[in-house]
C-alpha cells in the first residue's frame, strides 16, 4: 500500500492547490458554514485573539513520512491553516485550547484535543475506501468516486512481480479486459497487449502509451521505475485521445518525489530460467530401434545427439535498479538508473538496458508557477549469434544419430532441404544491434487565479537504431549458397515532438461541482532509414565493418535502400464534468482532431463522448446502510478513431521501381508505376462504443469491484479491399470499408478474506468475455465484395492458409480441411461439404470448413497476496478459456512420411488406429484446445525493519510461469500470438517461453 | 509586484501557446520517398520507364512462381510436379493441375488472370497518360500508343487462350464495372486490335528486342489464327499460312544454326527470337525455371548462388517418345549423373522413372535443361524466354499446310526444322514423311499404375506425328496445353496420373477466378466450374 499513498500525495497536493472546492465538500460534514480555509487570510483573523500557539507535524501511519497539504483547523471556528512541505503546521489557538480536525484527501479525518501541550505528532490513517483513490485519466486526475468511465489501475504494491519483461507484463492479468501475454520466451522481445478484443484490421490494435502524458511505449521507462499503470478502457474515457484510442490508452505514471523526501532505494534481482516444456523428439536410439524393427531406411551415423539440449542453455540475468529522491518542497528531484542483462535460453541470446531517468521539479511565485523537466534515456543493446526460430526447427528436424561437428572438429552439415546443423549456425552468425532513445520533457504550471490551472508542455523523443549482422565463412550459407560471408547494416532515425497546452478550471457553487477543461496538441514525427548488405568478401573478418570489401553489392546483387517519412497530429480537446450533491455525475468531452496521413477531404475528424454516474450509496435511503460504503451506477459512450499505419496511403505517387521494369530501347530501365490505387478519400476508422457498468465497496471496503457490459462498433474499417482488377492498377486497395463489433463483458473484485492485525489476505478476481463480429466487408464504391480473406500461412512444405475472416463470423477462426479418420491406407478421411466421408485425395479446397478459433472466450486472473507479520506471499493465477490452437509442431513433426526430418516420438503412434501415410497436410486433427489455467506468479518475500540510516529492506523470490493444467501438447498455450487475423497459430519456429526463477532484494535508505 | 508577475507569466504562455500554434496546423504530408505525381512532369526520356512496367509484369507472368509456364505445361503430358520427400504436396495444388480438378480458386490461374490485367491495365493507364497530355510525347506518339495497344491485345491473347470469356477494358478513366465478353467477341477484338496497331508499329526487329513490333504482332495474329477453331469453332488455317509466308518473306528472323543458343544465358537478340520475355539475374529477375526443377544438390554443378528447391520433372512417357539420336532430348532435358563443378565427384543422378505424383525420390524424374544454366547462377536466370520464335512460325505454317491436305509441303518445312537436331547425330532421320505427320502420335498415352505398367489408350489422334513434331521442338516452352487441346488430347488422353476429367471439355478453359466474381457481378463463371 505505500507506493499507493504516495500517488495519493501526488494528487492530493494537487488537489489542494486547484480544487479547494471539492475538498470543501468532501469535507463539509466537519466544515459546514466556512468559507475558505487555506492561506494567510486565516492568519489575520488568528491574531486578533489572546492566543498561545501550537505546533506539530502530520505523519501517515502508512509509511512514517510527513504529509504535507494537509488541513488544520481548530473545530467550531475558521481558524485554520495547511501542514508545509514537511508536514509541520503552526496555529495560534485560544488559551483554553480546544480541538483541532485534520484532514486530507485519502486520509480518515481526525480529531485533537488541545491540552498543555504545545507539539504534537499527529499520526493521520489512510482511507482505504477504494472510492478514494485517486485515478489517472486524460489530461489529469480523478478521484475514483467521481469517475463515471470504466478505468482500471494498478499500483506499484500490486505489481507482478520477479523478473518482468516490460511495463505491461506488471499489470498482467490485473485489469479485467487487458489481455498481456508474452508469446516469445526471446528477452528482446516484448509483450503482446489486448485490450476488448480485435478492433481494427489494418490500423493497429495498440493501445496508446503515455509515460507521464508523453508518447512511448513499454520499454520507456524501467518497470522498477513506474509508480501506477492506469488504462482508459471505454470510449468515453479514451475519446479524449481521438485517433489514437481505440485500442485504449494506458497511463503510466512514473516514480515522483512530490513530498521532498531524501530517500535512495536500491533494487536488485538476479534470475535464471528453463524452457516452458520441452518437445520429446525421437532419439538417436529410437531411430536405430526403427531401423532394426521396422525397417523405416532411416540413416544412422552413430549418435545420439540431443539438438535441442545442444541449443540450450540456463540463462542467469540480473537487473539493477537505483533511485534517488530528494530536495525540498520548492526544488525537488528523482532520478534512477536502470542496469539490466538479461540472457536467453538459446545460446548466444540476450540483451543488456540501461536507463537513466531524471525528474526535477520546482515551484516558485507561492507556488503558482510550477516547473518541471524530465529527461529519459535509454540504451538497449545486444550482440547475438544466430539462435532464432529457424535455429530451433533445424534442432527439431536433424537426426539425432548426427554429430555437431566432424572429426576435423568442422561443422558436420548435411545435404537436405531447408536442413542445416542449428548449432554452426549459431556460431557462424553474429549480430549487434543498439538502439537509443532520448526523451526530454519540460512543463510550466501557472496558476493566475484561483481554480484555474494554465499548463504548456512540451516534449522532444529521438530515437535511433543501429544494427549490423554477418555470417562467417563457416556458415551453411557458403555451403548452401555459394555465398562467402554476408554482411548488412541498417539504421534508423526517428524525432518526434509534442506540444501541449491545457487549461483546467473548477468551481463549487453550493453543492453543484464542475471542472472544464480545455486544450491543443500538436505531435510531429519523422522516420529515417538506411539499409545496406553485402556478400562475397575476401575474409569473415570485416563482419559489418568494413561492408564496401564485398563483391555481390558492386555486382548489382546485394541490396541497399533508403526512406524517410513524417507524420503531423493537431488536436483541439475540451472536457467538462459536473456534479451533484456527489450523487449525480457528468462528463462530456470532446476532441477534433486533424491528421496529415489522411486525404485532405478527410483531414479533420470529431471524437466525442459523454458518461454520467449515479452513487446511489449517497441516496438517503442507502447512505446509512452499514456494509455499503459505495455503490456507482455509470453510463458511457464515446467515439475514437485509428489511423492506418503507414503515411502516404492516400497520395497520388508513383515509385521507380525495378521488379517492375523491362528490357526497352535496347536496355535495362526501372518501371514507373503508381505506388497504389489512388484514394484521396482515406479516413480513419471509427469506433463507437456504449459501456455500462457500476463500481461497488461493500462492507468496510473488504470487497470492493466493477462489472462493466460494452459494446464497441467499428465502422469505416480501413481494409485492403479486393477490387476487380480490370479497371483497377492493383487487385486491392485501401478503403474505409466495412463495419466490425464487439461486446463483452469484464469483472473486478477485490476482497479482503481475512484481515486481522499480524494476517491479511488481500484478494483479486478478474474476468473478461468478449465477442467479435465481422459485420460487413463493403462500402457505398463497392456493394458487391468477396464476403472473406484469408489469412495465416503454414510455410513449406505444406503452402496453405490456415484461418479465414468472414463477414458475420468472428476473426480468428480456423478454416480447415475437418479430419475424421484414417483409412487403411494411412491417408486422412475428410468430411466433405456434403457430411461424406472421403480420403483427403479426394477432397477439395470447397470441403474446408470453420473449425474452432483462436482467441479466448473467456480470461481470467485470480491474483492473492498474503502478509503474515513480516512475511508477505503472492501466488498469482491467470486462465484462458473458450479457444483453440493450430499446433504446428504436431502438423510438422508428428507425421512419419518425411524420414529426412526427424519427428515428434508419437510420429509413429496411431491416429484414429491407423499409422499416417499421408504427406504433411494442414487438416483439423492439429487444432487443439487451448483453454488453461496457470500459475503464473509465486513470491515469498521478508521484510527487515529499519535500522540506522536503512528505512526498510526486503529479500523475496519468485517464479513466474510455474504451473499449468492444460491438455494442450505444445510448448505453451500463452505462448501464441493473439493477434492479427491468425491467432492461435503456434507457430513452429519459435523462441519457446520460459520459467523463470528469481531472488531479488530491495532496500531503502 | 504579484500582478506583474501574473500578467508577464500569462503573456509568456499566451506568446509560447500561440507560436506553437502557428506553426502547428499544417497537416500537408511531406513526402520523401516517392515521387507525387503532382511534382512530376514525364517527358520523352522518361517513356522507356512509363511503358516498361506492361512488359516488366509479363516476366512474373511468364516464368515467375506458379505462372503462365506452370498453367501450360503441369495441365499437360510433358511436365508434372510430383510429391517429393521435401515436399510438393502443397494442399494438392500440383495434383489438381495435372487431374484437370482445378477449381475457381486454383491460384495458378488466378495469378494469370491477375498478371494479364495487371499489364492491361497499366497499358490503359500509359494510353490516358498520353492522350490526356499528362506524359507529353512530341514524336512518335502514335507508335508509343500503337505499342501499348499490341501488348494489351498480346495479354488479351492470354485470357483469350486460357480463361475465354473475359471483360475488356480500354479506358483507364472508367471505373465502372467493365461486362464480360464471350470468347468468340474477345477474338474479334484482340484480331481487331493487333490490325488496327499493325500501321504504326516498328518493322525494325533488331532494335526492339523484347518489345512488340511490326513481326510480333504478325505472329500473334498467325497464332490467334492457328488456334481460331478452339475459340470461335471456325478454323482459318489459310489465314496462318497468309500471315506465317509475310513473316517468312520479311527475312527478319531465321533458325539459329544450333537449337541450344536460342535458350542460352546470352540468347538476348538471338535471330530466330522474334518475341522474348527478357531476363537478367540482377535487372530483370524471374525467371526461375531452374530453381523449381532442380535438386538442392545440383547447386554444386553449376556452383550456384542459391539453393534450388527440387520439384518438376519430366513426364516419362513423352521422354519414351524421343528418338535417341535427336539433340534436342538432351538439350532440353538433364538427366543422368551430375557432376560437382569443382571436386568432378557426382552428386546426383537424375533418372527418368517417376512412379506416381503421391511420392518420387529427390532424383526421380529428367529435370528442365532447356534454359542454360551458367555457372554461378544466382535464384533467377539469365535467359531470356522466347515466346515467339521463327520455328513456331515455320511449324504453324507446316501444321496449316498439313491440315489443308498439304502434308508434303508441311514435310519439308518440319524436315527444315528438325535438321539441326539431328546434325551431329543422323542427318538422315531429319527428313519426315507427310505419312509419319498425318499418322499416330508415338506417345504411349495411357494412365501409368505405381509399378510402371500403362494402362494403353490405343485410339489414334489424328495428325498425332505432326503433334510429336511439336512437342519435341517446343517442350518445355509453355506451348503444350494449347497444343494439346487443338489436337483434342487435352480433353480425351490419360497420361502420367491424369485421365479425362467427367467435364474434359469445360476445362479447356479456366475458370473466372472466384475473387474476381464476387467483386465483380457482371460476370458469369464459365460452363461446369
Amino acid at each position: 500500500m505505500e507506493n499507493f499513498t504516495k500517488l495519493k500525495h501526488v494528487v492530493a497536493m494537487g488537489i489542494i492547490l486547484i480544487l479547494q472546492f471539492g475538498v470543501k465538500i468532501s469535507h463539509a460534514s466537519t466544515m459546514e458554514n466556512e468559507s475558505l480555509i487555506l492561506g494567510e487570510r486565516l492568519g489575520v483573523t488568528a491574531s486578533e485573539q489572546q492566543d498561545r500557539t501550537v505546533r506539530g507535524t502530520v505523519y501517515s501511519t502508512e509509511d512514517g513520512l510527513t504529509l504535507p497539504g494537509v488541513s488544520v483547523v481548530l473545530k467550531g471556528t475558521t481558524r485554520g491553516t495547511a501542514t508545509d512541505i514537511d508536514g509541520g503546521f503552526t496555529l495560534s489557538v485560544p488559551d483554553e485550547g480546544g480541538t483541532l480536525i485534520f484532514s486530507f484527501v485519502g486520509f480518515e479525518t481526525q480529531e485533537l484535543n488541545i491540552t498543555n501541550q504545545s507539539v504534537f505528532e499527529i499520526q493521520l490513517k489512510p482511507d482505504v475506501t477504494s472510492m478514494n483513490e485517486v485515478v489517472v485519466v486524460g489530461y489529469g486526475t480523478m478521484r475514483k468516486g467521481d469517475v463515471t468511465s470504466s478505468i482500471g489501475g494498478v499500483k506499484e504494491e500490486d505489481f507482478v512481480k520477479g523478473a518482468v519483461r516490460d511495463a505491461a507484463q506488471l499489470i498482467q492479468g490485473k485489469v479485467a479486459g487487458l489481455r498481456v501475454t508474452t508469446p516469445s520466451g526471446d528477452p528482446a522481445a516484448g509483450t503482446q497487449i489486448n485490450l476488448r478484443g480485435i478492433n481494427s484490421i489494418n490500423g493497429t490494435n495498440q493501445p496508446l502509451i503515455l509515460i507521464d502524458g508523453i508518447p512511448g511505449d513499454m520499454n520507456t521507462v524501467a518497470p522498477e521505475d513506474i509508480e501506477s499503470i492506469d488504462v482508459l478502457k471505454d470510449g468515453s474515457a479514451a475519446a479524449i485521445y481521438g485517433t489514437r484510442a481505440t485500442g485504449g490508452v494506458i497511463l503510466i505514471t512514473t516514480r515522483k518525489n512530490d513530498q521532498g523526501r531524501n530517500t535512495v532505494n536500491y533494487n536488485n534481482y538476479v534470475s535464471v530460467q528453463t524452457i516452458q516444456r520441452r518437445p520429446n523428439l525421437l532419439t538417436g536410439d529410437d531411430y536405430r530401434r526403427l531401423i532394426a524393427e521396422e525397417g523405416i531406411p532411416y540413416t544412422d551415423y552413430g549418435g545420439n545427439t540431443d539438438w535441442i539440449g545442444e541449443m540450450l542453455q540456463t540463462p542467469v540475468s540480473q537487473n539493477h535498479n537505483l533511485t534517488l529522491f530528494g530536495g525540498n518542497s520548492t526544488t525537488n528531484f528523482t532520478g534512477s538508473i536502470n542496469y539490466r542483462n538479461w540472457d536467453g535460453i538459446f545460446l548466444r541470446t540476450g540483451q543488456e538496458r540501461l536507463t537513466i531517468r531524471a525528474d526535477l521539479n520546482h515551484s516558485m511565485f507561492d507556488d503558482k508557477l510550477r516547473a518541471n523537466v524530465q529527461v529519459i534515456n535509454r540504451v538497449f543493446k545486444s550482440e547475438r549469434g544466430g539462435a532464432d526460430g529457424y535455429a530451433f526447427r533445424q534442432a527439431m528436424i536433424r537426426n539425432p544419430t548426427d554429430r555437431v561437428r566432424d572429426d576435423q572438429g568442422n561443422w558436420q552439415e548435411r545435404d537436405g532441404y531447408f536442413y542445416e546443423n542449428p548449432i554452426s549456425r549459431i556460431y557462424e552468425y553474429t549480430s549487434q544491434s543498439r538502439f537509443n532513445e532520448m526523451r526530454m520533457s519540460g512543463s510550466l504550471n501557472y496558476t493566475p487565479v484561483d481554480n484555474l490551472d494554465l499548463k504548456l508542455l512540451v516534449s522532444n523523443v529521438q530515437s535511433n537504431d543501429l544494427f549490423g549482422g554477418a555470417t562467417t565463412f563457416n556458415h551453411t550459407d557458403t555451403w548452401l549458397n555459394n555465398r562467402n560471408s554476408t554482411a548488412s547494416r541498417s539504421t534508423s532515425a526517428h524525432n518526434e515532438n509534442l506540444v501541449e497546452l491545457t487549461g483546467n478550471y473548477n468551481k463549487s457553487i453550493g453543492k453543484n461541482f464542475f471542472t472544464v477543461l480545455g486544450g491543443y496538441s500538436w505531435q510531429d514525427a519523422v522516420f529515417e532509414g538506411f539499409n545496406a548488405s553485402n556478400w562475397n568478401f575476401p575474409t569473415d573478418l570485416y563482419t559489418w565493418n568494413n561492408l564496401g570489401a564485398g563483391a555481390a553489392l558492386q555486382n548489382g546483387q546485394a541490396s541497399m535502400g533508403s526512406n524517410k517519412n513524417q507524420w503531423q497530429l493537431a488536436g483541439f480537446f475540451g472536457r467538462f464534468t459536473y456534479s451533484y450533491d456527489d450523487k449525480y455525475l457528468f462528463m462530456a468531452s470532446v476532441r477534433r482532431e486533424g491528421s496529415s496521413r489522411f486525404g485532405v477531404n478527410n483531414q479533420w475528424g470529431t471524437f466525442p463522448a459523454a458518461s454520467v454516474g449515479w452513487r446511489i450509496s449517497n441516496e438517503p435511503f442507502l447512505k446509512n446502510v452499514s456494509n455499503i460504503e459505495d455503490i456507482k451506477l455509470r453510463a458511457g459512450y464515446g467515439v475514437t478513431g485509428t489511423i492506418a499505419g503507414n503515411p502516404y496511403l492516400s497520395q497520388i505517387s508513383y515509385n521507380f521501381n525495378r521488379d517492375q521494369g523491362a528490357y526497352v530501347g535496347g536496355q535495362w530501365v526501372q518501371g514507373f508505376i503508381p505506388t497504389r490505387n489512388f484514394n484521396p478519400d482515406l479516413r480513419w476508422e471509427t469506433k463507437i462504443e456504449y459501456n455500462l457498468g457500476v463500481d461497488f465497496s461493500l462492507f468496510k471496503d473488504r470487497l470492493s469491484g466493477s462489472i462493466d457490459f460494452y459494446r464497441r462498433d467499428i465502422n469505416d474499417l480501413l481494409y485492403n479491399f479486393p477490387v476487380p482488377t480490370p479497371p483497377y492498377l492493383f487487385g486491392s486497395m485501401m478503403l474505409n470499408a466495412g463495419s466490425m463489433q464487439n461486446d463483452g463483458m469484464e469483472v473486478l473484485l477485490n476482497f479482503t478474506p481475512i484481515s486481522k492485525a499480524k494476517f491479511v489476505w488481500n484478494s483479486n478476481f478478474t474476468y473478461s468475455t468478449n465477442r467479435n463480429k465481422l459485420i460487413d466487408l463493403s462500402n457505398d464504391v463497392f456493394d458487391v465484395s468477396n464476403e472473406f480473406f484469408n489469412a495465416g500461412g503454414t510455410g513449406e512444405p505444406i503452402q496453405d492458409y490456415t484461418h479465414r475472416v468472414q463477414v458475420g463470423g468472428p476473426i480468428g477462426q480456423f478454416f480447415v480441411l475437418k479430419s475424421v479418420g484414417v483409412n487403411e491406407d494411412g491417408l486422412w478421411l475428410i468430411e466433405n461439404r456434403n457430411g461424406e466421408v472421403v480420403p483427403i485425395t479426394e477432397a477439395v479446397q470447397e470441403d474446408r470448413q470453420f473449425y474452432g478459433n483462436g482467441i479466448p472466450r473467456h480470461i481470467v486472473g485470480f491474483n492473492n497476496s498474503f502478509t503474515y507479520g513480516r512475511v508477505d506471499v503472492e501466488v498469482n493465477f491467470r486462465g484462458a478459456f473458450g479457444h483453440d490452437i493450430l499446433n504446428f509442431q504436431r502438423m510438422f513433426y508428428e507425421n512419419p512420411k518425411n524420414i529426412a526430418y526427424n519427428m515428434l516420438n508419437t510420429a509413429y503412434d496411431p491416429v484414429y488406429g491407423q499409422r499416417l501415410d499421408s504427406d504433411l497436410v494442414y487438416v483439423s486433427h492439429y487444432i487443439e484446445s487451448g483453454d488453461y489455467l496457470k500459475l503464473d506468479n509465486l513470491t515469498v518475500g521478508y521484510s527487515f525493519p529499519g535500522r540506522g540510516v536503512m528505512k526498510n529492506a526486503r529479500v523475496y523470490a519468485s517464479g513466474l510461469n510455474l504451473f499449468i493444467l492444460t491438455k494442450y501438447q505444445g510448448i505453451d498455450p500463452e505462448g501464441v500470438s493473439v493477434l492479427g487475423f491468425s491467432p492461435g497459430n503456434d507457430e513452429r519456429d519459435k523462441y519457446p517461453t520460459t520459467r523463470t526463477f528469481t531472488l531479488g532484494l530491495n532496500i531503502s535508505f | 509586484m504579484k500582478v506583474f508577475n501574473k500578467i508577464v507569466l500569462g503573456s509568456a504562455l499566451v506568446i509560447g501557446g500561440s507560436l506553437a500554434f502557428q506553426s502547428c496546423l499544417n497537416l500537408d504530408e511531406q513526402v520523401y520517398s516517392e515521387v507525387l505525381s503532382e511534382n512530376f512532369r514525364p517527358g520523352e526520356r522518361d517513356i522507356p520507364a512509363i511503358i516498361a512496367p506492361v512488359y516488366g509484369s509479363l516476366r512474373a507472368l511468364m516464368m515467375g512462381w506458379q505462372g503462365h509456364f506452370d498453367v501450360q505445361e503441369e495441365s499437360a503430358d510433358v511436365i508434372v510436379t510430383p510429391a517429393r520427400p521435401n515436399g510438393w504436396y502443397d494442399g494438392g495444388t500440383y495434383v489438381r493441375m495435372h487431374q484437370h480438378t482445378w477449381t475457381a480458386i486454383q491460384w495458378q490461374p488466378t495469378n494469370l488472370w491477375q498478371s494479364s490485367y495487371r499489364s492491361i491495365t497499366t497499358a490503359n493507364r500509359v494510353i490516358a497518360q498520353i492522350e490526356d497530355d499528362q506524359i507529353s510525347i512530341e514524336n512518335g506518339r502514335e507508335a508509343v500508343i500503337a505499342e501499348l495497344k499490341a501488348v494489351r491485345a498480346f495479354a488479351y491473347y492470354l485470357l483469350l487462350d486460357n480463361h475465354g470469356n473475359v471483360p475488356v477494358v480500354t479506358d483507364f478513366r472508367d471505373v465502372s464495372l467493365p461486362q464480360q465478353s464471350s470468347r468468340a467477341e474477345l477474338y474479334d477484338f484482340v484480331i481487331s486490335e493487333i490490325e488496327a496497331a499493325m500501321p504504326d508499329l516498328s518493322q525494325d526487329a533488331r532494335n526492339t528486342y523484347g518489345q512488340m513490333n511490326y513481326w510480333v504482332a504478325k505472329t500473334l495474329l498467325a497464332k490467334i489464327y492457328l488456334n481460331a477453331e478452339v475459340y470461335t469453332g471456325t478454323p482459318q488455317w489459310q489465314k496462318v499460312i497468309e500471315v506465317c509466308d509475310e513473316i517468312i518473306a520479311g527475312g527478319a528472323y531465321q533458325l539459329d544454326n544450333v537449337y541450344a543458343e536460342v535458350f542460352h544465358w546470352e540468347n538476348q537478340n538471338n535471330e530466330e527470337i522474334i518475341f522474348a520475355v527478357p531476363y537478367d539475374e540482377i535487372f530483370g529477375q524471374g525467371n526461375t525455371v531452374h530453381m523449381k526443377t532442380l535438386d538442392p544438390l545440383s547447386r554444386f554443378v553449376y556452383n550456384m548462388q542459391a539453393g534450388p528447391w527440387g520439384g518438376n520433372c519430366a513426364v516419362p512417357q513423352f521422354i519414351d517418345t524421343y528418338d535417341e539420336e535427336d539433340g534436342r532430348l538432351y538439350d532440353t532435358w538433364i538427366m543422368g549423373p551430375q557432376f560437382h563443378a569443382n571436386t568432378g565427384e557426382m552428386v546426383i543422378s537424375y533418372t527418368k522413372e517417376v512412379p506416381s505424383i503421391a511420392a518420387t525420390t529427390s532424383n526421380q524424374g529428367y529435370r528442365i535443361g532447356k534454359y542454360q544454366i551458367k555457372q554461378g547462377a544466382t535464384g533467377s536466370l539469365d535467359n531470356d524466354f522466347p515466346f515467339f520464335r521463327y520455328a513456331d512460325v515455320l511449324m504453324m505454317k507446316a501444321e496449316a499446310l498439313l491440315r489443308l491436305g498439304n502434308g508434303t509441303q508441311a514435310a519439308e518445312i518440319v524436315s527444315e526444322v528438325r535438321a539441326r537436331a539431328f546434325a551431329n547425330t543422323n542427318p538422315a532421320k531429319a527428313t519426315v514423311t507427310a505419312a509419319q505427320l498425318e499418322g499416330n502420335s508415338r506417345y504411349q498415352y495411357g494412365y501409368q499404375n505405381l509399378d510402371g505398367s500403362i494402362d494403353l489408350d490405343t485410339g489414334v489422334i489424328p495428325f498425332g506425328g505432326f503433334l510429336d513434331e511439336l512437342g519435341w521442338e517446343f517442350a518445355a516452352e509453355a506451348h503444350r496445353r494449347q497444343d494439346l487441346i487443338r489436337f483434342g488430347v487435352f480433353q480425351t488422353k490419360s497420361w502420367f496420373n491424369h485421365r479425362p476429367h467427367p467435364q474434359a471439355q469445360d476445362k479447356i478453359i479456366f475458370p473466372i477466378p472466384e475473387a474476381e466474381l464476387n467483386n465483380n457481378p457482371n460476370l458469369t463463371q464459365n460452363s461446369s466450374y
